[in-house]
């Protein structure tokens, strides 16, 4: 079980955006098909400009699960005073089944890392009662602990993160 | 042994079975199994195959409820991490495993993940006694010019990906350059602007590095390791300001 902590405490995931917590259900997000998000793994800008697709774990389908994926690294990583940016929320996932049987309350906004390399975390969330998780006010200076707490989510129950930037950022001489 | 050819259904097959070898009720089984699925209704009748089956209990369960009911998943999925744990007790002599390349799949066997990368052509040296300059390949104006330019990127995009080896020399220049910057004076200034090669940068750092590192002494960086370059099979490293 630690052994799935560790990248999330060494990238800061834990601390930053979340507290310590057990994951209990599995969370499996692929882009554009074939490309799964592993902790600490870099993506290309290209493959994360359309929604992935979340498989989530968990037990019975009458639970229900939300996802709320977030960039702690807004603008830029050395001076992050919008921390954090959010990208997407999706509420009332029944378990067992993928993100697109949820409700989309937030809509999946293209990650587009400027300056630095920015981390995007995926947090899942299991929700005590359906439709009881409302949409916050705005995307920049989003907390996801207040969050959860405003929404009685509590402690999360699977999270993963890749790192992204922008496309020409190792080639700009 | 008299075989029960049953047409209309498994109802009727009561025969109570004496003497019957194990092979001879695994015929039985697939009979009724056949006639079974023959009949129209889909509801079972334990109670022949009850009758037909040795009083043993672990495989003869297994078969039945692997034809019978369709809950079946849930007991296979339960059996199926045990041989990858077989695989796992023998290889992890060899080498630690990565813990970046084991978690990318945490469900899939892990032998190919033990094999640590050799990077200088298979001399693998075990101790770095007596080590203390980082070389990096490079006469000393080029290694410095290179330190120079890698604390100024980290500086100014707060995380950036370079091989191990140049994120682990660049630790004690940034560290540098942090301390310089909290102390604050007009000669640190000047001695941070003729190390970083861009003024903005110091000025800033200048500015911000009270309210972000004003109560931590030390280690103003971390080091996470990651995949190895595709071209050269460097092994690679996020830095990032802490």
């Amino acid at each position: 079980m630690s052994r799935f902590m560790e990248p999330l405490a060494v990238g800061r995931v834990i601390g930053e955006v979340v507290d310590n917590f057990i994951p209990s259900v599995k969370l499996n997000v692929t882009y554009y098909s074939n490309k799964q998000v592993s902790n600490g793994h870099e993506l290309m800008p290209a493959v994360i400009a359309a929604k992935p697709r979340v498989e989530i774990g968990g037990e019975d389908m009458r639970a229900a699960y939300t996802l709320v994926m977030t960039d702690p690294d807004a603008p830029s990583p050395s001076d992050a005073y919008l921390r954090e940016h959010l990208h997407w929320i999706v509420t009332d996932i029944p378990g067992t089944t993928d993100a697109s049987f949820g409700r989309e309350i937030v809509s999946y906004e293209t990650p587009t890392p400027v300056i630095g390399i920015h981390r995007y975390v995926f947090i899942l969330f299991k929700q005590r009662a359906r439709h009881s998780v409302r949409p916050p006010a705005s995307r920049d200076q989003f907390n996801t602990r207040s969050f959860a707490e405003e929404n009685g989510l509590g402690l999360p129950v699977a999270a993963v993160y890749f790192n992204a930037q922008r496309e020409t950022a190792c080639r700009n001489r | 042994m008299v075989v029960a050819m049953c047409v209309n259904g498994c109802d009727r097959c009561h025969r109570p079975v004496k003497n019957t070898k194990l092979s001879e009720s695994r015929a039985r089984i697939s009979t009724l199994m056949a006639c079974a699925s023959t009949s129209a209704s889909a509801t079972w009748n334990m109670t022949p195959l009850r009758s037909a089956l040795p009083s043993i209990h672990a495989p003869s369960s297994a078969t039945s409820v692997r034809f019978s009911t369709g809950t079946s998943s849930s007991r296979l999925k339960l059996s199926r991490p045990k041989p990858s744990s077989k695989i796992l007790h023998s290889f992890v002599g060899l080498a630690p495993i990565h813990p970046l390349l084991s978690l990318a799949s945490p469900d899939s066997t892990s032998f190919e993940h033990c094999f640590t990368v050799i990077d200088n052509g298979g001399r693998f040296f075990a101790m770095r006694h007596g080590r203390r300059v980082p070389k990096l390949n490079r006469p000393p104006d080029q290694r410095r010019a290179l330190l120079r330019a890698l604390t100024t990127q980290l500086l100014k995009h707060g995380r950036i990906k370079t091989t191990r080896s140049r994120a682990r020399a660049m630790r004690k220049y940034v560290d540098k350059m942090v301390t310089l910057a909290k102390d604050g004076s007009l000669h640190k200034r000047r001695q941070a602007l003729g190390f970083i090669y861009e003024k903005e940068i110091v000025h800033a750092l200048f500015a911000e590095v009270e309210e972000r590192y004003g109560d931590r002494n030390g280690g103003y960086t971390r080091i996470i390791r990651t995949l190895p370059r595709r071209g050269d099979n460097a092994p690679m490293a996020y830095i990032e300001l802490v």
